[in-house]
């Protein structure tokens, strides 16, 4: 009786006890989907039946001759390299203007903060009218200057861009917080002794604050990267992979396959293999960009 | 290297910047220049939104689009309740959303606690597992995690929105972090003044944890009422268990010409949102800032 | 009330590291015992021990009669006050020494008479309603204080406690801290690395260094009879001065001076002279050595002279690292001493002061092992 006392309030047990409900419910829900998804990309599966056939590789192989899947991969990563560089950057131009003491600054945070907590489909239903051909403000603005009208989302060239724009402007104030908060952290010091030994405003920047944003500013371009390469609700929402597959992606390909077209056909272990080629690919991409940050990056001690 | 007497005075906390004795060619600071249009940009999809939601039917296929409406047509909010379920969704939106934080914040806290404080057996190894499903995104692992809900029944109720997110692995690791910043000789002391484990953690570390669990609270929420993915995959035939993203993509789909209602409907699905924001802007830009620095 | 005892305890840390080795000492009940000792000596790992806060590696822990090296801290009936004071800051300082009686489930009654008590006893009613972060550093001191007396523990323990305040509030601390043991007699182990308060506070002093206990008894024993060189130089401010000496056919010889000491071997030697064993060579007087002055720091009611003889300096193991003296010395063939005068005598840099040694009041020590040597009186 006493060992069983002992055993029940020892701290084995007590710590297992505090983790054991977050921990089953992660392994149900985290850990067993990505082994059983790496299993299901195996086979050919659909999601109405529980039938299931081993087909090795072959799912993957199939990958290579599939056009669309091969159109959204490029997608992706032309959505990529445009969604980073603009919002980071824009980020970091943003977040260097909010940290000023200037009349209406709290106005200007509020701006750019706020449509952080707006939900996708509440952006993609706000973008739709602003970027509507015909009942717009944006071809009313563009008319304005001379330019346009544009489809935007209704048309091939536009859809991408247009996507871009409107995923930056719902995402920019992240970057913004991450970047405000990594600014707010250089010590006034260095800043101080920088001014003191006479360097000009730009030079400071260069040389002080922009090296200490290094860590920030490689943790914003890794995350976005990953977020960007997820992209689904607002092409699911707002174009659906259209004009003509100009907005097909990774994502929305892999729920195509498997919710909805695909749904009567046993593409659920073809599109389970697209999604782990993905992940593989988010993590090659993550590794090459902290491999590369490293050789760049001073961490302040 | 010429010395710049730098006046005290100039010096305006900027950060990054140091201001200097210059001319001013403008009665304002040249960062208006670039934050004034901005902030309108950020503004605007928001500001043609609410315009939109009390004009007429007419006033909306008016171009150039009206921003100003004059005669507010308060009407249409409830012309847009009326014309679908938004209590519905708004229910279950809360309702999926309240009990998610609210389990979030009990497990993450059990956990987190145990992760920091507690030496037991395979401590360790638990932690890197879990941190290894961090790295899985849920669009990767959405087939099987959808089978795994179906095979345990819960496709097309609530419960396919609740189960899973009953804890969220980052809230764990947040709080793990945040527990061992804690002093731990209190949790000495409270050990010798006899209080249990669990009596540890709801009388001392809890208490002195507000800011974290707060965070913690207003990023969950932030991060369930807006789900759409999740939702859009486990409730396929079942529209009376819509959250409020489906509900509104469904309204949307209704009523492609009526931008009005459909902008009413959007301000609404918004608003809990956003008076949250306002309200906690500090936790919101904590949550934020926090996730940025331990990466 | 119980005594507390260490009988052979060893602490060994999972990487390997020794805290605390083959520790055995008694505290009787009622005694005040402080463990004194530089950082990282073993002496708050040997508290925590009997706190329950570290388990033990090797050997026993008693309090009372009772083994409690498997039993909660929560049931060994003994109260701790921690460094920082781990006051809880959410909790009224009523709440905060009301916390372990309520976990007791004590009634209500009982533990409003016990903290009234212990707050009148320590004078802090006033402060009853307040939180710790509107206390000042000295009224943290006592909340942490009466949290451990509210309990009516068997022994007290205390881990630094006035290291946190300012000199003057710690010297008044101290006497407070004297007063209450000799009104409760509650046995009390505490711990310091200040060996002003280890002498000043304790019925006896356990000095350790390494792990180890290097010596126990009461403090003027351990000051005029230090077991061995690292207890030498660690207790006494300002700490005793050491040669390098040899012993000879009956005869110490260190530097220019030269000791009679009869009984021992001959041999390396370190010969320890306390500042206050030397003196002003008056006239007539026999002349053991001549310092030269350095530095002169003018204390009131006396005055501490830095200043350098011939000889070689040894060391106890107990310096500091930022000792600053041994550095300055740039002579060879000179050791730094230091001595304390009447201010009459008004030394001067460069002066060179003859001196004169009591005899009886020297320490020798071996100059391998460290242990102090018996000098057989003539």
């Amino acid at each position: 009786m006493g060992r069983l006392r002992r055993a029940l309030t020892s701290d084995h047990f007590a710590g297992w006890a505090f983790v054991a409900p977050s921990v089953v419910l992660v392994l149900i829900f985290g850990l067993y989907p990505i082994v059983s998804g790496f299993l299901l990309s195996l086979q050919r599966a659909s999601l109405l039946s529980p039938v299931r056939e081993f087909v090795g590789a072959h799912n993957y192989t199939s990958i290579l001759h599939d056009e669309k899947a091969k159109q959204a991969a490029v997608h992706a990563l032309v959505y990529t390299m445009t969604f980073v560089p603009i919002s980071v950057l824009g980020a970091l131009l943003l977040a260097v203007a909010l940290n000023q003491k200037i009349r209406l600054i709290r106005f200007y945070r509020l701006a750019v903060f706020v449509p952080v907590v707006t939900s996708t489909i509440a952006t993609g239903i706000m973008f739709l009218w602003v970027f509507d051909k015909n009942f717009g403000l944006a071809n009313y603005a563009f008319g304005k200057i001379g330019v346009g009208p544009f489809g935007f989302f209704e048309s091939t060239g536009g859809a991408m861009p247009s996507l871009v724009a409107m995923t930056v402007w719902g995402w920019l104030g992240f970057d913004v917080i991450v970047y405000m908060a990594a600014l707010q952290g250089i010590p006034a010091e260095l800043l101080e002794a920088a001014a003191m030994d006479g360097a000009s405003r730009w030079r400071t920047f260069r040389s002080v604050t922009w090296p200490l944003l290094g860590p920030a500013t490689l943790l914003l371009v890794v995350w976005s990267s990953i977020s960007a390469l997820q992209l689904f609700d607002e092409v699911y929402f707002v174009t659906h992979g259209g004009p003509l597959g100009a907005t097909n992606v990774p994502v929305f390909y892999v729920f195509k396959l498997a919710f909805q077209q695909g749904i009567g056909f046993p593409l659920a272990g073809y599109a389970s293999a697209i999604a782990y080629v993905l992940f593989v690919a988010i993590l090659m991409l993550t590794l090459v960009q902290f491999w590369m940050g490293k050789r760049v990056v001073h961490y302040s001690s | 290297m010429s010395y710049v007497p730098i006046d005290p005075g100039m010096l305006r906390g900027e950060i990054g910047m140091v201001t200097r004795p210059r001319r001013r060619w403008l009665p304002f600071s040249p960062w208006h220049l670039i934050l004034m249009p901005i902030a309108l940009i950020m503004l605007t999809p928001l500001w043609s939104m609410v315009a939109t939601s009390l004009e007429t039917l007419p006033q909306t296929r008016h171009f150039p689009p009206i921003l100003w409406p004059g005669d507010f047509q308060w009407g249409n909010y409830p012309g847009t309740v009326r014309a679908a379920d938004f209590g519905l969704w708004f229910w279950n939106t809360t309702v999926v959303t309240v009990s998610v934080v609210a389990s979030n914040l009990l497990l993450c806290s059990l956990a987190g606690y145990a992760f920091a404080r507690i030496r037991f057996l395979g401590r360790g190894v638990i932690y890197m597992v879990l941190l290894a499903t961090l790295m899985v995104p849920l669009q990767v692992v959405l087939i099987p995690t959808f089978l795994v809900t179906k095979s345990l029944g819960l496709i097309d109720h609530l419960g396919a929105l609740i189960v899973p997110n009953l804890a969220n692995v980052f809230g764990i690791f947040m709080l793990t972090q945040f527990f061992r910043t804690l002093p731990l000789e209190l949790e000495e002391a409270a050990r010798m003044d006899g209080a249990s484990r669990l009596g540890i953690l709801f009388k001392i570390v809890l208490p002195l944890s507000m800011p974290a669990l707060t965070t913690l609270a207003v990023v969950q929420f932030m991060w369930t009422w807006n789900d759409f993915l999740w939702p859009l995959v486990t409730l396929p035939f079942n529209e009376g268990a819509y959250t409020i993203q489906l509900g509104l993509m469904n309204f949307q789909g209704a009523h492609t010409v009526d931008w009005n209602y459909v902008m009413a409907g959007n301000v609404m699905s918004m608003m809990p949102m956003l008076l949250l924001f306002l309200a906690a802007q500090r936790w919101f830009i904590r949550g934020i800032a926090t996730t940025g620095l331990k990466g | 009330m119980a005594g507390v005892t260490f009988e052979h305890v060893t602490k060994v840390y999972p990487g390997g590291t020794v805290a605390v080795e083959d520790l055995s000492l008694e505290v009787a009940d009622g005694e005040f015992l402080i463990l004194v000792g530089p950082s990282g000596c073993g002496k708050t790992t040997a508290l925590r021990m009997v706190a329950g806060l570290e388990k033990i590696s090797a050997g026993q822990v008693m309090v009372g009669d009772k083994v409690v090296n498997d039993v909660p801290p929560k049931d060994r009936d003994i109260a701790m006050v921690f460094q920082n004071y781990a006051l809880y800051p959410h909790m009224s300082v009523e709440r905060n020494l009301a916390f372990a009686l309520r976990q007791r489930r004590m009634p209500r009654a009982e533990i409003d008479r016990r903290v009234g008590d212990v707050a009148e006893m320590l004078g802090m009613t006033e402060l009853l309603k307040r939180r710790p972060g509107q206390l000042s550093g000295g009224q943290r001191q006592r909340v942490a204080m009466g949290r451990a007396l509210v309990r009516e523990p068997k022994a007290f323990l205390l881990d630094e406690p006035l290291s946190n305040l300012d000199a003057k509030l710690r010297v008044a601390m101290r006497a407070e801290l004297g007063r209450l043991h000799n009104k409760l007699g509650i046995t009390t182990v505490y711990v310091t690395h200040d060996q002003v308060e280890a002498m000043t506070l304790g019925d006896r002093i356990a000095v350790m260094s390494a792990g180890k206990l290097q010596q126990l008894g009461p403090p003027q024993e351990v000051y005029d009879h230090p077991a061995n060189i690292f207890v030498a130089g660690f207790i006494g401010s300002p700490a005793m001065n050491l040669f390098k000496a040899r012993a000879s056919g009956g005869v110490v010889t260190a530097g220019e001076l030269s000791l009679p000491a009869s009984g021992v071997a001959d041999g390396e030697v370190i010969l320890g002279l306390r500042p206050e064993v030397l003196e002003p060579a008056g006239a007539g007087a026999q002349v053991a050595l001549t310092m030269r002055v350095d530095v002169v720091e003018p204390l009131g009611d006396e005055v501490l002279v830095h200043g350098t003889v011939p000889g070689e300096a040894a060391e106890s193991g107990a310096e500091e690292e930022d000792l600053g003296t041994l550095a300055l010395v740039a002579e060879a063939s000179r050791a730094p001493i230091t001595v304390r005068l009447d201010p009459r005598t008004r030394p001067v840099p460069g002066d060179e002061i003859p001196l004169a040694v009591d005899a009886l009041r020297v320490h020798l020590f071996d100059a391998i092992s460290g242990a102090a040597m018996e000098i057989r009186a003539n």
